[in-house]
């Protein structure tokens, strides 16, 4: 593409170029540039040079010379490219959002690299290194108001590319560009299609849900108002109590005649002291409006007194920590545990519903009530154990990477806790003991205690601690705390699941997770500071 | 009446996001997903870059059900057979990519290793048919720099930089 230009005169430093000497042409103009690029910079001046220039000579540039475009000149912190096809334009822009997406997942939010991308498509005029008229200056305007991590197209490229690349377009209306008289269509556009649908049908869907509650709750309401002015006298002597109980009831009944879904009858039921029985999953994430519309119809609700979880007291110590049989798991090093508790069982899913109950965790889980909760990433260990700490006004928390080690060996410095040879019953791991594989673990407490009377240490769930992923303990402390500093992206799990086998069972045994990602295998248990 | 519609379509609609289980979702027709880095039969001095490439379908977190996306799984060194009625498990061998990484920091020890990629739904679950890429072998040599450290596989949830 370059020796077609190679004819024309230098006029670069004109500030009129000639007109007709000047190839002027259409083309699909792409923007780049990165997202508060001076931030980054005062924070690791050198590293984000390296990087950025990293991701033009791996990323970008490949990704246009792929898509048939040239790249037109590369400025500090941005890009600017032009294409034949404006399919291919976008296509670029997709991709490379994509990949970046992918680099910056493992670092920590301050380090991220995000771009702006606007790809429009004009009229230009074509130097060496550098491209000059209007559609240039709209490709930058679209860059600079699109989000971090978005594309963002005029109407010009939709036009040519809505039948011709699969992709979800979200119109963002006219938008007005500084200098230019007509205001520009522009377009978002979402890599895949069905997120744009999706998102449309999800808000529809609830807007529509928290409609029917305020009805239903604005209904209940007043039924319950006119069914409690007979019995006046009588309710004056009840409860907080049994007046919830009351307009449980009562919309239940009026409503039992039209055979009403469970999702109807429940907003009154929401925040009752913690019942043993689950909560109708329709209500979960509706936790605001549902909460508003039952405040209306119940008054003073008492609050809930969760059942705790058992715990076991340790007097702390020193252990060596680590093993030789994983890299992960090296060095061995010593470590000062201080004297803390932690619960006897992984969390049941009966102890997690009580928190979803109070609309202080974001799911009701389901399967047997004894069994360990299931499919929680780290963040939802989280809310769990801020709202146990909350409600009961004592320090619970995560246990850190070290004080589940201490724990899990129960005192001695075997491969298991039960010696250096595995043994089979012993622990819930794959083809480990006379159980077939489930879709959830058995109960909580199914297997022998280890010396410190702890069940589950080692199979059943997979269990999240409070520290951060690191590939190996070089640098880790030695008092016990969690490792918190680093990569944060991903936490620590341990324990392996049911559906590990039985290397993953010993004590030393670590692996890692994506911090907000659910996995049907992972689980937690709580400690506790004295 | 419409109100009663409404709240009708309502019920529909949240049982049916309720009850429809991600398992045996159908990738997109002529998806296709590759390596774009390594390629078969690649040899390797010590930890690398391993990029995931997918054509005709979207890289999406791991929870999130949108048609036609997916989040990266790699197997290293698995030779069951892949079981499309369980979640992709996850372990040292089956490395989960749910945050949608595209590309991940892997150092093996040295030797030949085979390296699979297998899309995941919402779910973990994969796709029916599964979609998978070739199973690829490559041959990892010690690098100066390491040698001694590499002992055994390094896993990682996440790519993992420096």
């Amino acid at each position: 593409m370059r020796e077609k230009f190679r004819d024309v005169n230098s006029t670069r430093n004109e500030d009129v170029p000639p007109r007709g000497l000047m190839p002027r042409r259409l083309a699909a103009i792409v923007a780049g540039d990165i997202v508060g690029y001076s931030r980054l910079m005062e924070v690791d001046e050198e590293g984000t040079h390296i990087r950025m220039k990293r991701i033009q000579r791996d990323l970008i540039e490949p990704s246009i010379a792929e898509h048939q475009g040239r790249l037109v000149k590369t400025t500090g912190d941005g890009f600017i490219a032009i294409f034949d096809s404006p399919v291919e334009a976008v296509r670029c822009g997709i991709v490379i959002q994509q990949n970046m997406s992918g680099r910056n997942a493992s670092l920590p939010k301050d380090h991220w690299i995000e771009y702006r991308i606007g790809v429009n498509l004009g009229d230009v005029i074509i130097e060496d290194d550098d491209i000059y008229g209007d559609g240039v200056n709209v490709a930058v305007r679209l860059e600079s108001i699109a989000d971090p991590g978005e594309v963002y197209i005029s109407g010009g490229i939709y036009e040519q590319i809505k039948h011709k690349l699969v992709c979800g377009y979200e119109s963002l209306g006219d938008r007005k560009v500084k200098n230019i008289t007509d205001p520009v269509r522009v377009y978002r556009v979402l890599p895949d299609p069905g997120a744009l649908s999706r998102a449309r049908t999800r808000r529809e869907t609830i807007l529509i849900i928290l409609l029917s509650l305020i009805l239903l709750g604005g209904a209940g309401g007043t039924l319950w108002y006119l069914l409690r002015l007979p019995y006046q006298t009588a309710t004056d002597r009840m409860s907080a109590q049994a007046q919830s109980r009351t307009s449980d009831t009562v919309p239940r009944l009026a409503l039992n005649k039209e055979a009403p879904p469970p999702s109807q009858a429940s907003p009154a039921t929401t925040d009752q002291p913690p019942a043993p029985q689950t909560q109708p999953s329709a209500l979960v994430g509706l936790g605001p409006a549902a909460r508003t519309t039952k405040e209306a119809a119940i008054q003073a609700p008492p609050a809930p007194s969760p059942r705790e979880p058992e715990m076991s007291t340790l007097r702390g110590g020193i252990f060596l920590m680590g093993s030789n049989d994983d890299i992960t798991e090296k060095p061995v090093h010593q470590v000062t545990v201080k004297p803390f508790a932690i619960s006897r069982y992984p969390i049941s899913v009966r102890e997690w519903n009580q928190c979803a109950a109070a609309n202080a965790c974001s799911f009701v889980a389901t399967g047997k009530e004894d069994a360990p909760v299931t499919n929680v990433s780290w963040s939802d260990a989280k809310q769990f154990v801020t709202w146990l700490a909350g409600v009961t006004h004592k320090a619970y928390r995560l246990p850190s990477e070290a004080e589940w080690e201490y724990a899990a060996r129960g005192g001695t410095q075997t491969r298991y806790w039960w010696g250096d040879e595995f043994q089979a019953g012993m622990a819930n791991c794959k083809n480990c003991a006379d159980i077939g594989a489930a879709e959830q673990p058995i109960k909580v407490g199914s297997f022998k205690p280890n010396p410190f009377g702890l069940y589950d240490m080692g199979g059943g769930v997979d269990q999240w601690v409070e520290d951060c992923w690191h590939r190996s303990y070089h640098g880790a402390p030695s008092d016990g705390s969690a490792w918190v500093e680093g990569d944060c992206t991903s936490h620590v799990i341990r324990s392996g699941s049911w559906k590990n086998d039985q290397r993953y069972v010993r004590p030393a045994n670590r692996d890692s997770y994506d911090t907000n990602v659910r996995y049907p295998t992972h689980g937690f248990r709580v400690a506790l500071s004295p | 009446m419409r109100i009663v519609r409404l709240i009708a379509l309502s019920a529909v609609l949240a049982s049916i996001s309720c009850a429809a289980h991600a398992q045996g979702k159908p990738a997109a027709k002529d998806a296709l997903l590759y390596f774009i880095w390594p390629q078969n039969g690649a040899v390797i001095k010590g930890g690398f870059w391993c990029r995931f490439g997918l054509r005709n379908m979207g890289v999406t977190h791991a929870g999130d059900d949108y048609q036609n996306s997916g989040h990266h799984h790699l197997l290293i060194d698995v030779n069951e057979p892949l079981n499309v009625n369980e979640p992709i498990p996850q372990d040292k061998n089956h490395l989960h990519y749910g945050a949608g990484q595209t590309e991940a920091r892997l150092e093996l020890p040295p030797g030949k290793h085979t390296l699979q990629l297998v899309l995941g739904d919402a779910k973990h679950y994969p796709f029916s048919p599964p979609l998978v890429s070739e199973k690829i072998t490559i041959t990892v040599k010690e690098s100066p720099a390491t040698r001694g450290s590499v002992a055994g596989l390094e896993p990682g949830a996440g790519a993992h930089h420096h």
